[in-house]
């Protein structure tokens, strides 16, 4: 990770419709900087305003007021050319939650192929980037099968791999594994991992999942279109009163240990992990 | 006894063709009455298919549906009955709103039903209640609200039609945890309440360790496992092998037995665990022996 920005995003404000029909802010006074290489963790409850700035970085929305440079462009600029546009949509790439909004064409390996090949790459090339990124997401045995006949989490794999072999610097997740098992939850969160550490893919994941937040260097929440925590996920997760307040959750360990805390414990307020917290209580007890 | 059941079920897409995928692979099952079972499984085990399989919405390729003892397919006129003694919630089911209103939305089964006006608007309200949606909200558009409440009119839709038996496909999928405590609870005291009986299919392990009473998982087209929570949750190597796992708070557990901490594993929820840590060890909370 260094210390370039990727996203700075400035005194953003957004709501819906326009004039006299705007609704009540959706996002109010943003200010937030992502750098390079960063992964980002952005939680909030239903409804916070958290999908709706990863749609602004997108450009699928654009701001009340306010600005959002993304790699050094400002993406906000009413002048803002299509080749400009191109350029951004090309650098983040975007995995939603519905992976059958996301599926285009009738074989998997040719919807994986759509997005490279609307960048004009050429065909050697597509095919090299089309079973690397099936392979990253554990999908190659499927890449002849029909997408409709896969399963959700299937299908997820399959979007995230499209948007993998477009090899963006950017992919944010809009919870992305909402719809997953375990397992698949786990391989697509090994995934991100990867694209982020190996491949220094900066990530931002919008998720209601607190165990995958934890795996974030940051955690972010929005709260009725506001940032009201930001830090490690050890500083966030501490605040299990403030999260819980906000309609969040903490992870199971968090939680246990904030209420054996409770209970006139003194147990560290900022375990995440199930390891952690055995290593803890073992320590105490043996 | 048992409320639906299914014998030797066979389900194949797309027979006859290349693409011919078999969901369901003989499976024999049974779903008690009066409780909260969940259905687990990796993602493309076959779950969904089998939900569509109780109330008659796919037709078994071979082996018979029972409701109440009864074959459903026996007389194949009579499967819409079937549907309203069957309620099938989808996933995502707030993208089949389609009414003016909040409460001609709940209003659509029953109404199709043929109740009487007065039976219809008794049930729009119990149902309402049940989900947690305010009055305030009967006279709004559907589409005005937000996901998490279009979701619970979805719900209150299938529940106002007084099923016997209430499927529910991933009904807390993409909420936030209050919302997934919400319309999971309500669920629950439904269940109670009409002593129904409920499936939910769900991808949360921690979910399902709090509100189900029973589980069924489900692997490549067959059932592998029946059983309470503690029986289920207990096997930890062959729910990996499934590609599911236990709740974080056990593997918690394991985790600190296996450093030599003599805690028993086979607990699944956080208050379960604090009351056997503090039960275990009351020095605990006096700051432990450092």
């Amino acid at each position: 990770m260094n210390n370039d920005p990727f996203i700075k995003i400035e005194n953003l404000n957004f709501a819906y419709g326009s004039g006299d029909e705007m609704s009540r802010p959706i996002l109010k006074n943003i200010n937030l900087t992502v750098e390079k290489g960063s992964f980002v963790a952005v939680l909030g409850h239903n409804g916070s305003g958290k999908s709706t700035l990863a749609k602004l970085l997108n450009m699928i929305e654009s701001p009340v007021s306010g600005k959002i440079t993304i790699a050094g462009m400002d993406i906000t600029d009413p002048e803002m050319t299509e080749e400009m546009m191109i350029e951004i949509r090309r650098k983040i790439g975007m995995v939603f939650q519905d992976p059958d909004d996301q599926l285009v064409a009738t074989i998997v390996e040719e919807d994986v192929a759509f997005g490279p090949e609307n960048l004009g790459i050429e065909p050697k090339e597509i095919r090299r980037r089309v079973d690397e990124a099936l392979k990253t997401v554990g999908m190659e045995q499927y890449a002849t099968h029909a997408p409709h006949q896969l399963s959700g989490g299937q299908k997820q794999r399959i979007a995230i791999a499209g948007i993998i072999a477009m090899m963006p610097e950017c992919i944010i997740f809009d919870e992305s594994t909402a719809m997953l098992d375990p397992t698949g939850r786990k391989d697509v969160m090994d995934t991100i991992l990867r694209l982020n550490k190996e491949h220094g893919i900066t990530v931002m994941t919008i998720t209601h999942n607190m165990e995958e937040a934890v795996y974030a260097d940051r955690v972010i929440v929005i709260n009725e279109g506001e940032i009201v925590l930001d830090g490690t996920p050890k500083e966030v997760f501490g605040n299990v009163e403030k999260l819980h307040s906000f309609g969040l959750d903490v992870p199971q360990v968090t939680e246990l240990f904030y209420e054996l805390n409770l209970s006139k414990c003194r147990l560290p307020s900022d375990v995440l992990t199930e390891k952690e917290g055995a290593d803890v209580i073992a320590r105490m007890v043996l | 006894m048992s409320k639906l059941s299914l014998e030797n079920v066979t389900y194949r897409y797309s027979v006859g063709t290349p693409f011919c995928k078999t969901a369901l692979d003989g499976v024999s099952v049974s779903f008690e009455e009066n409780r909260v079972i969940g259905l687990i499984g990796h993602t493309g085990c076959g779950k969904s298919t089998l939900v569509q399989m109780l109330n008659g919405l796919l037709k078994p390729t071979e082996g018979r549906v029972f409701l109440d003892g009864k074959d459903i397919w026996e007389n194949p006129k009579e499967i819409s009955a079937v549907r309203y003694r069957v309620g099938l919630v989808f996933q995502y089911p707030e993208y089949q709103l389609f009414e003016e209103t909040v409460r001609q939305d709940i209003a659509f089964g029953p109404t199709n039903m043929g109740l009487p006006q007065e039976e219809i608007d008794r049930r729009v309200e119990e149902a309402a209640l049940f989900v947690g949606l305010e009055k305030e909200t009967f006279d709004q558009s559907p589409f005005e609200l937000s996901g998490g409440q279009k979701r619970r009119v979805a719900i209150a839709g299938v529940i106002a039609m007084g099923p016997e038996v209430l499927i529910l496909d991933e009904p807390a999928a993409g909420l936030d945890p209050m919302g997934r405590e919400e319309i999971l609870g309500g669920v629950r005291s439904f269940q109670k309440e009409k002593k129904s009986t409920v499936i939910i299919v769900s991808h949360s392990m921690e979910d399902m360790a709090s509100y189900a009473d029973e589980l069924v998982v489900m692997d490549h087209g067959k059932v592998a496992r029946t059983g309470s929570c503690r029986d289920i949750f207990s096997d930890r190597d062959s729910l990996l092998g499934y590609g599911l796992d236990v709740p974080q708070i056990t593997r918690f557990l394991i985790e600190l037995n296996a450093l030599g901490v003599p805690v028993r594993t086979d607990l699944f929820t956080v208050e379960d665990v604090r009351k056997e840590l503090l039960r275990l060890y009351p020095s605990l909370a006096k700051g432990g022996k450092r």
